[in-house]
């Protein structure tokens, strides 16, 4: 009898853990619309936006270009919509650039030493075309292959400060809602490394990601490219699914352990169900959701977002009281790519393809896509 | 070796340890210069390897401007000054912390199972913690963030709620008091709970509190921090005397001549807010509070006047080591450090003596 919570609490923890280890991503990972740590089934689809050949254009000539304009102005905020994808005249450093935290930071010159502190914006720098100018990343980085060849600044989800002080780095890529933990922020801020945090809550936010991360690296150009990119392939999925079609209830399982984990209803998870034909069934901001709703609810498709860690359809099946579900009696349980489900990046096309191919298996998609990585050993 | 040896030995090592308790300033001195090499120690090894010349130069050059030049990068005097530096200093904070409110605690409640969170701290800055994650305002006071302020103002509040409920310094017994912590400490422990079902993905923040770490320690910090600690040490070494009339039970205290319940009050006190800095600081901490001070009364005896400062320097050492170690391969748990190599050595110790050892 030890009269103290100090061995209370972790035990507590471990329960949670214990999920959480099986899902092999952190705590947050569940919670965070991004996730996106660890290996997904090995062959990941070949790159379909903007894939890394590009060197970033640098502009040496442009601080006497924009000194005649006007000396002191510092192009800010990109809260343009990403639809409009006018390019811009090439980036003039110093700048200062609001984050998704609504923090402004100052960056002196065009990065040249970049650290990414999430899979997502690791892949967004690849895909502007800038992979070369990361000096390190995370050790959840699984796409671009070279972005696995990266020195890890992210352990285990702990940021290793000593390594990135050691690189000297002239931006940092964090990510937000406490995915890389705030007391590192602020410490990394206080260090005198400007400290991006970019945190998207919703397709929007993932698309004002893409351009704020290609401003902050001086290529707002590529960054539209990109978005350009990406909305015709959000256009071209889409339109395979008519509008007349059912939109069948769909539960996209994020975790199963003790307690059942499903989007909430705000989360980009539920945006892109919704995109992709189907009706979420959706929780509160716990993520959690109990079996009596769940079976209230009565899903006619179960999306496997924890299929990645091992959970399969028939395993699903076999649940105690899951029988009564319609998608169970119609055997409508399939595995979806939860990484490019989840990350918010230029590879959010192929999740919303995943989730088509989950929920209206029966349109074709638009040729080019390429087909999910095996998720689960095949029944 | 044969069983009828083993005994003979096991004395033979015990008049050592008499030896080294006639000699309690050389156990300090020796205590201190371990310490300093820890702290060294941790200053020039890392996750990062470093030229040891370069580590020592940025020291030099930072303390008596020699050398003058710089000839090493700035990213070293960056590691070296503001992370490695400040963390192995607070880990010695806490640890010297930490080790005194144990002894404090153990000897007050005359409870070998005591250590510095047995009265609700534990919960109390937990859940001060979880609320501050939970609170959407970024403050910041003197470089300690919210959930540091209200990690210590929640342990503060859980202690005094137990102190009062319980009576107090009003000739409760510490068997109450003992009671009392742990009916307060559970009600938290149920609202830190609570707190963390609702933090959805802010439940990482409050994960990492729980397991205690350095990673994020600052001058900042410190700044506050240390005093608090040194302080509390050095007024808890002071009153040793009645920490020791205390052990013998309230009425042989009383007939030594010590208030009983003004002492308690104060001991209490000063152990709570040493704990609570403790906490705000690194999170919880296990096992350095419960096991250091067993590991000094082991070699040197109960005499409060020797457990608590070498404790003190003990505990800083320890922690700054298990600290090193956390961070060597990672960030890992510096609490899963400090049991994994304390909990075979303490019980190499409690073998030993398995004979006759009283708190």
């Amino acid at each position: 009898m030890r009269p103290s919570i100090s061995v209370q609490t972790p035990s507590s923890i471990r329960l949670k853990g214990s999920i959480h280890a099986r899902l092999t991503a952190g705590v947050a990972a569940l919670l965070v619309f991004l996730a996106g740590c660890g290996a997904t089934g090995g062959s990941s689809p070949s790159p379909t936006p903007a894939p890394v050949s590009t060197p970033a254009t640098t502009a040496p000539a442009t601080s006497t270009a924009t000194a005649t304009v006007a000396p002191t102005v510092t192009p800010v905020v990109m809260a343009t919509p990403a639809l409009t994808a006018t390019p811009e005249p090439a980036a003039a450093f110093p700048m200062t650039v609001t984050d998704d935290e609504g923090t402004a930071v100052e960056i002196a010159q065009q990065p040249e030493r970049i650290v990414s502190l999430a899979p997502s914006n690791t892949e967004i720098v690849f895909a502007l075309g800038a992979g070369e100018r990361l000096v390190a990343g995370t050790d959840a980085d699984d796409y671009p292959a070279e972005a696995a060849a990266l020195p890890d600044a992210v352990l285990q989800t702990k940021v290793l400060k000593e390594q990135i002080a050691a690189l000297r780095p002239d931006l940092i890529l964090a990510y937000g809602n406490g995915f890389t933990p705030p007391a590192d922020v602020t410490q990394l801020r206080a260090l005198g490394y400007p400290v991006l945090v970019v945190y998207a809550s919703s397709l929007v936010t993932a698309e004002k990601d893409i351009t704020l991360i290609g401003t902050a690296l001086g290529a707002p150009t590529e960054a539209a490219a990109i978005l350009e990119e990406v909305h015709a392939q959000f256009d071209a999925i889409e339109a395979v699914v008519p509008a007349t079609a059912p939109r069948p209830r769909t539960f996209y399982e994020v975790g199963y352990g003790p307690g059942i984990y499903t989007p909430s209803a705000d989360s980009a998870y539920a945006e892109m169900i919704t995109l992709a034909g189907g009706d979420p069934i959706t929780t509160d901001a716990s993520f959690t959701i109990s079996l009596e709703a769940l079976v209230e609810a009565d899903p006619e498709v179960i999306l496997l977002g924890d299929a990645a860690y091992g959970v399969c359809p028939d395993q699903v099946a076999g649940r105690d009281g899951w029988q009564t579900m319609t998608a169970v009696k119609d055997d409508a349980i399939r595995p979806a790519f939860d990484t490019v489900v989840t990350r918010p990046g230029p590879r959010l096309p192929l999740g919303l393809a995943s989730l088509v191919r989950g929920i209206h298996p029966e349109v074709t998609l638009p040729a080019g896509i390429p087909p999910d990585p095996v998720l689960c050993a095949a029944p | 070796m044969t069983a009828g040896l083993a005994p003979e030995l096991a004395r033979v090592r015990v008049r050592r340890f008499e030896a080294l308790r006639r000699r309690p300033v050389a156990l300090v001195v020796a205590g201190l210069v371990i310490l300093a090499a820890s702290i060294g120690a941790a200053v020039v090894l890392g996750n990062v390897s470093l030229p040891l010349g370069d580590t020592l130069a940025v020291l030099g050059h930072r303390a008596f401007g020699w050398p003058a030049t710089v000839t090493w990068p700035s990213s070293t005097e960056t590691i070296v000054l503001e992370l490695r530096l400040p963390r192995a200093l607070a880990a010695a904070a806490v640890g010297t912390g930490l080790a005194v409110a144990g002894v404090t605690f153990q000897g007050l409640l005359r409870n070998p199972l005591a250590d510095p969170y047995v009265l609700g701290t534990a919960s109390g800055a937990a859940l001060g913690a979880a609320l501050a994650v939970l609170i959407p305002v970024q403050i910041a006071v003197l470089g300690l963030g919210l959930i540091n302020l209200l990690a210590f103002a929640g342990a503060l509040i859980a202690v005094t709620l137990v102190h009062q409920l319980s009576g107090g310094g009003r000739g409760a017994s510490m068997t109450s008091v003992l009671l009392t912590g742990y009916a307060v400490g559970s009600l938290l422990a149920a609202g830190l709970s609570m707190a963390m079902y609702l933090a959805g993905a802010n439940l990482r923040q409050i994960f990492f509190y729980l397991l205690g770490s350095f990673s994020t320690a600052s001058w900042d910090q410190l700044i506050l921090g240390i005093p608090i600690v040194l302080i509390g040490t050095v007024l808890l070494t002071l009153r040793a005397r009645s920490l020791n009339a205390m052990l013998l039970g309230d009425d042989v205290a009383r007939n030594l001549g010590v208030n009983v319940g003004r002492e308690r009050t104060i001991l209490l006190a000063l152990a709570s807010l040493v704990t609570a800095a403790c906490v705000s600081l690194a999170g919880l901490i296990g096992f350095v509070g419960l096991v250091v001070p067993h590991v000094v009364r082991l070699v040197v005896g109960p005499n409060a006047r020797l457990v608590l400062p070498l404790s003190a320097v003990y505990g800083a050492a320890f922690l700054v080591l298990a600290d090193l170690a956390a961070r060597m391969p990672g960030e890992l748990p510096v609490g899963v450090i400090t049991a994994i190599v304390g909990a075979p050595f303490f019980l190499v110790l409690l073998r030993r003596f398995r004979a006759g050892y009283e708190l």
